[in-house]
């Protein structure tokens, strides 16, 4: 056993045990460590704003001698209509808000939307269509051919416009034999990931804090 | 069924939950001290990222973008360090950078980690890895659009300073790596959909290569990115993590570099199975005692 000396290891490990102590019961000592985690994510994130954004993409550049007046102006511009963001807090004046929210949510949906088509509707459907190529290997082929299936009958179930008869009965409920697997899957690699997060602390502990395990 | 039997089961299922939490943490905790040997064999995903970076061609660069929060550390930092571990291994250059503001001292933290494992074993200048020559941490600017379609112009523009405050012009490595052209691949370590922005504006845009390693709580959802090509490869959840550090081990030890370096996802990978057991056999015993005192309950 090398139990730690720096101080930072402590603090951490004293911080990690009253998190976890929230798994007994409520008590003052996880609300604390809660109530600093958030303060400080907040403050750092803050801070970088600060220093590595508006210092200096805005206030150094508006005080610099040879930055044009043209792009001063700009500049003054975007940070005023940023600032509209604030208004928020003035009942009267919140409307204002709309401003900026607007702006951004334009250019966004203007950047994403042709992307996103392209990238998440096209690519996948061509992914989805079973060529010779699928069949370069047996295994291949028959994923492909799975794949295939899956979409048809995943769709298929999502599709109210009609009753289901015929053709649509076998094939939605093949659809929910689908999404029960995609279901299963998403549980166990829930799973999966939260022991990972908890094996993660347990490393700290057990490792940097308490020296057990080199 | 027997009445003793039975009450047992109905107490199962009145159990309270922090016996089961008393259980989990002994299951994972005890194979971290007593741990046994599992070896992870690497899936397909894992593999392809490798042997693409493997192979990658020498005056190409490897770019980490660390899009993820110190909650989702265990999972996703080593996957870093094994990346890193890969490129400097195989002398490729490096480009670090991060979306999420609190990826910064995740990043510099790994860097740190594996900087100093190699230039401790470096005999010549030319084993070393050298800051602003082998590899460069850009750091973080934002807005997330700005600087994925401005990296595919000129990447100075979009990192004028580095994360050290160092002018990026300035820098040697940079006249290798001055857009997306100069990238072979781009990985990004996230644990959110920021992977799913990287092929929306890095991809579509400007057809860079890319990769992604995220938590297991998302791997199910980046899967379909895998099988239509526009990932190459995937590391999901520290299972992944673990794959990719026993191959990257392999590599350095064919490469002499057989340093008994620590690999916290195969570490963990006793302690998963462990969990795993333990919790599958949860999920049995609850059932089957729901399903033995259903008459009884109602």
């Amino acid at each position: 056993m090398n139990i730690s000396t720096d101080p930072w290891v402590w603090i951490a490990a004293i911080l990690t045990l009253a998190i976890f102590s929230f798994l007994y019961k409520e008590n003052p000592f996880y609300r604390f460590a809660e109530h600093l985690y958030v303060g400080i994510a907040n403050g750092y994130a803050i801070t970088f704003y600060w220093h590595r954004i508006l210092v200096p993409s805005l206030f150094d550049r508006v005080g610099a001698a040879q930055t044009p007046l043209t792009t001063k102006i700009w500049l003054v511009a975007i940070a005023i209509i940023g600032a509209l963001y604030f208004t928020r807090f003035i009942p009267k004046l919140s409307w204002l808000v709309r401003i900026p929210i607007a702006i951004v949510l334009g250019y966004s949906c203007g950047a994403t939307i042709p992307r996103g088509i392209d990238a998440q509707i096209i690519r996948q459907l061509k992914a989805t269509v079973v060529t010779r190529a699928s069949f370069a290997n047996w295994h291949t082929g028959l994923w492909a051919v799975i794949i295939l299936l899956g979409v048809l009958a995943t769709i298929s179930y999502f599709f109210f416009s009609t009753e289901r008869k015929g053709v649509l009965k076998p094939l939605s409920y093949a659809g929910i034999i689908f999404i029960m697997v995609g279901f299963g899957a998403s549980f166990g690699y829930t799973v999966m990931a939260r022991i990972s997060l908890f094996i993660g602390r347990l490393q700290f502990l057990l490792s940097d804090w308490l020296g057990v395990v080199k | 069924m027997s009445e003793p039997r039975e009450n047992i089961l109905v107490h199962l299922l009145r159990i309270d939950r922090r016996y089961i939490y008393l259980i989990l943490w002994l299951v994972i905790m005890l194979p971290l001290i007593f741990p046994f040997r599992i070896q992870p064999k690497p899936t397909p995903p894992v593999q392809q990222l490798f042997n693409y970076i493997d192979t990658m061609p020498e005056n190409k660069a490897l770019v980490i973008s660390v899009d993820f929060t110190p909650d989702t550390r265990a999972e996703l930092q080593p996957m870093v360090v094994a990346l890193l571990r890969h490129a400097f291994a195989i002398k490729r250059r490096v480009g670090i950078l991060a979306i999420s503001v609190y990826g910064l001292g995740l990043g510099e933290e790994a860097i740190r980690e594996v900087t100093a494992e190699f230039n401790a074993h470096a005999l010549t200048h030319e084993d070393s890895v050298i800051y602003g020559e082998d590899y460069v941490f850009w750091g973080w600017t934002t807005p997330v659009l700005t600087v994925m379609l401005g990296m595919g112009e000129r990447i100075t523009n979009v990192f004028p300073v580095d994360y050290y405050g160092n002018r990026t012009e300035s820098l040697p490595v940079m006249r290798h790596i001055k857009n997306y052209d100069d990238i072979g691949i781009l990985t990004s370590i996230a644990a959110s959909a920021i992977p799913l922005s990287w092929i929306n504006f890095a991809q579509v845009q400007f057809g860079v290569n890319l990769s992604c390693g995220i938590t297991a709580v998302s791997a199910a959802d980046f899967y379909p990115y895998v099988n239509s090509g526009q990932f190459i490869g995937m590391l999901a959840g520290m299972k992944g993590a673990a794959e990719y550090e026993q191959l990257v081990a392999e590599r350095m030890k064919k490469n002499g570099m057989d340093w008994a370096l620590r690999n916290r996802g195969t570490e963990a990978m006793s302690s998963q199975t462990a969990a795993h057991l333990a919790i599958m056999g949860f999920i049995l015993l609850g059932n089957i005692a729901y399903f033995a005192t259903r008459g009884k309950r109602k």
